[in-house]
């Protein structure tokens, strides 16, 4: 007789405990739809609508917008200026990533020690992270002026003579480097430091009594744990390196500015193509490409940390 | 027998017809007066923001006998208008009057967002206010299109009188072999080599159509252009010649040989105002930045010298025209005000306040010249000047730009130094993409 009774009643017991359970995953749905929502139509939404214009002749401003299919694709290959962008943001990109990382890394490990200092260092080094790019890139520009820059005037000190930073096309876009490696070094810096402020004091302390010495301990316990940050590190600043466009756009302005050419990359002719010379279409198939390129890269990142922990 | 019902307030038949017909008759009134074009408010766009001032004070005598007529004004800086208006007039959004190039223009024009002038606008411009290179830019065809409001260009040559008397130069440079002579004078080096001074302050670095636009000066002068228009109405590039390889020398040998510029050293109107330079082409609104950074400046202002002796002067016309939206409601009322906006008297008004010289030669100037006689050159050049006009294409921004980009890299570059036939190849080379962006726009042809 229990057993009879019992059945409905767990029945019963497991069908409510879901019903909950459903319930609280539909709340969950529902409180997130608008945000979803808000996000898919500033987010998603363009960036597909970005991908169909790119089988288009769209111009931003002709009535008539034929389908093109992958024409605008395969000119990519044969337009000197988008051959040229994609260089130079290869340049930029792993210079910047590789620097602003080579550089941040060692300064964390310096900063994390406890010292009176260390904050105010950090709020140094997080400065020009939360300073606007525009007037920043302005004061680049007179930093790196030819006769009256800042740079120029520090070099004349060790006996160098004047640099032209940015009128010599063979220098810009190390101008533009050095530039951006300053502005992002504090922000990895606070990430690495986040980390190696979080990596147990016990594993150090057992090294140091094991008698390992400073470059042991980084190598063998800090570079190893640090690995999850390195990798955001990587990531992110990747990202962000092939979105430079601000930089070049003030760098490149007025008849005191770096050679067009010289610094061109590729949002900056995405830029050029679909808001100077209203080519939607095209400048959207630029976007894709860049997407993907930009998506490859981050899974190499990926793989390649993957393989690392593996090993 | 009807009763009232006493739950009721009583409104007599009478009173709810009198307030009807009052409704009524005060409708009457007061619908048509919405319906005027007295009572509107005009949208007005601009990519110079330091037009507004002036834009504001001819809308206030616009009201005194318009009291009707309210306006709201926008400015953004020109890059940030062209897109505004490129994404706000085909959708129906944009203002009812605004001011831009024909590169954006011109492709409005094209997709019908701007419609022909009116009969009595087209009288008003072909009655004798503004020249005929004026008004054939205004024409596409055969119908005219905007008011011209402003001279975008007319660039002449700035001269600094201290520097010039110092070198023991009498008169400014007349041809561009004479200019260059003076330069090399007219330039300063300090002990280490170093260029402390340029003879003349060219556009040798940055991007844009500016770069173009300054090297068609030296072209144009050469007898070339940038590309020249077929009987059959097609295009084709017109540099890959003489006077193209002599303009690329020229900017050539100016940077390496004769150094007389360096893209190094400080430039532009800031230079000239700055005494960093001695000699400089530029536009009429460069007399304003000298008076507000240099007021002292001995300076004279003369045309671009000729290319030699039996060569004519040179100048480049770039109209800035002021459009009406072909979507706006209110066009009669857009085209009463743009009429009183470009009369004589607010032209002078214009380049009074603005420094951008207007495109009336009918306007008595003397206020004016009493005042700033530098501006002499600008808004009565010589009778014997040879005009040359921006073309009217939608690829021309783009044909300018590309070309600019390749000049910057060509300037500084020393396997062009003493090398005639690189130069050439680098022309060919610009020539080619020239003629392929005309191609791709459907615009090429020979005939």
């Amino acid at each position: 007789m229990n057993v009879i009774v019992a059945a409905p009643r767990l029945a019963g017991t497991w069908f409510r405990s879901h019903a909950r359970n459903w319930r609280i995953i539909l709340f969950c749905y529902l409180a997130l739809a608008p945000v979803m929502a808000l996000f898919a139509y500033v987010r998603i939404y363009p960036i597909a609508w970005s991908a169909v214009l790119s089988f288009y002749d769209w111009n931003l401003i002709r009535a008539r917008k034929p389908f093109v299919g992958f024409a605008n694709y395969l000119r990519l290959v044969s337009d000197e200026n988008f051959v040229l962008a994609l260089k130079n943001t290869l340049t930029y990109s792993v210079a910047t990533v590789v620097l602003s990382t080579l550089i941040a890394l060692p300064l964390a490990v310096f900063l994390a020690r406890k010292s009176r200092l260390s904050a105010f260092y950090q709020t140094v080094y997080f400065l020009p992270v939360i300073t606007p790019m525009v007037p920043m890139a302005i004061a680049w520009k007179w930093i790196y002026d030819y006769n009256y820059g800042l740079l120029n005037y520090a070099l004349s000190f060790v006996g160098l003579g004047p640099v032209a930073w940015l009128t010599d096309p063979d220098i810009a876009l190390w101008a533009l480097i050095i530039m951006s490696v300053w502005k992002v070094l504090g922000y990895n810096l606070i990430l690495f430091l986040v980390g190696i402020r979080n990596i147990p004091a016990r594993y150090i302390e057992a090294a140091s009594l094991d008698g390992a010495d400073a470059w042991q301990k980084f190598r063998h316990i800090t570079f190893p744990l640090l690995k999850p940050i390195l990798l955001y590190v990587l990531v992110t600043a990747t990202i962000n390196a092939f979105n430079v466009f601000t930089q070049v756009y003030v760098m490149t302005l007025g008849s005191q500015a770096a050679p067009g050419q010289a610094v061109r990359v590729l949002v900056f002719d995405i830029y050029q193509n679909a808001f100077q010379y209203f080519r939607m279409g095209y400048a959207s198939a630029e976007a894709v490409a860049l997407t993907f390129i930009v998506l490859g890269f981050t899974l190499i990142q990926f793989r390649f940390a993957r393989s690392q922990e593996i090993a | 027998m009807a009763t009232r019902n006493p739950g009721r307030t009583a409104f007599p038949r009478r009173a709810v017809l009198k307030l009807a017909a009052g409704g009524g008759i005060a409708g009457a009134l007061v619908l048509p007066r919405r319906a005027t074009a007295a009572d509107v408010t005009l949208d007005i766009w601009t990519g110079y923001p330091e037009l507004v001032p002036y834009y504001q004070s001819v809308a206030a005598d616009y009201a005194k006998t318009n009291p009707g007529t309210k306006f709201t004004f926008f400015s953004t800086s020109l890059r940030e208008a062209e897109q505004k208006l490129s994404a706000a007039v085909p959708t129906g959004t944009g203002p009812d009057i605004y001011d831009i190039g024909t590169n954006i223009s011109v492709n409005f024009i094209d997709n019908g967002l701007i419609d022909p002038n009116p009969p009595e606008i087209d009288g008003y411009l072909k009655g004798g206010g503004w020249n005929r290179f004026v008004v054939d830019f205004c024409t596409i065809g055969g119908k005219t299109y905007g008011l011209p409001l402003l001279e975008g260009s007319k660039a002449s040559m700035f001269y600094n009188k201290a520097y010039f008397h110092e070198a023991g130069i009498a008169d400014p440079p007349a041809t561009m072999a004479d200019l260059v002579a003076a330069a090399q004078k007219l330039v300063k080096f300090d002990a280490s080599g170093k260029m402390t001074r340029s003879g003349i302050s060219l556009r040798l670095s940055g991007q844009g159509s500016g770069v173009g636009e300054k090297f068609r000066y030296v072209l144009e002068a050469a007898g070339g252009s940038v590309i020249a228009r077929t009987p059959s109405g097609k295009y084709h590039n017109n540099y890959d010649n003489d006077a193209g390889r002599s303009a690329l020398q020229f900017y050539v040998d100016a940077v390496q040989k004769y150094k007389i510029d360096d893209p190094k050293v400080q430039h532009d109107a800031a230079a000239f105002a700055a005494g960093a330079t001695a000699i400089l082409w530029r536009e009429a609104w460069v007399i304003g930045e000298i008076q507000e950074k240099n007021p002292k400046l001995e300076y004279g202002v003369v045309p671009i010298p000729k290319w030699n002796a039996t060569s004519p002067y040179k100048m480049l016309l770039q109209p800035w025209n002021i459009y009406v939206n072909g979507k706006s409601s209110k066009k009669d009322a857009a085209w009463g005000f743009l009429k009183f906006l470009t009369n004589q008297e607010n032209s002078l008004r214009l380049t009074s306040m603005t420094g951008w010289v207007s495109e009336r030669q009918d306007v008595n100037w003397k206020p004016l010249l009493d005042k700033t006689p530098q501006f002499e050159v600008f808004v009565t050049p010589p009778k014997d000047m040879d005009y040359y006009v921006e073309p009217i294409l939608t690829a021309w921004d783009e044909i300018e730009s590309k070309l600019a980009d390749r000049l910057v890299a060509a300037y500084p570059d020393p396997s062009l130094n003493g090398n005639p036939a690189k130069v050439a190849a680098s022309v060919k080379q610009m020539a080619a993409e020239t003629d392929s962006l005309l191609k791709e726009a459907g615009f090429y042809g020979t005939t």
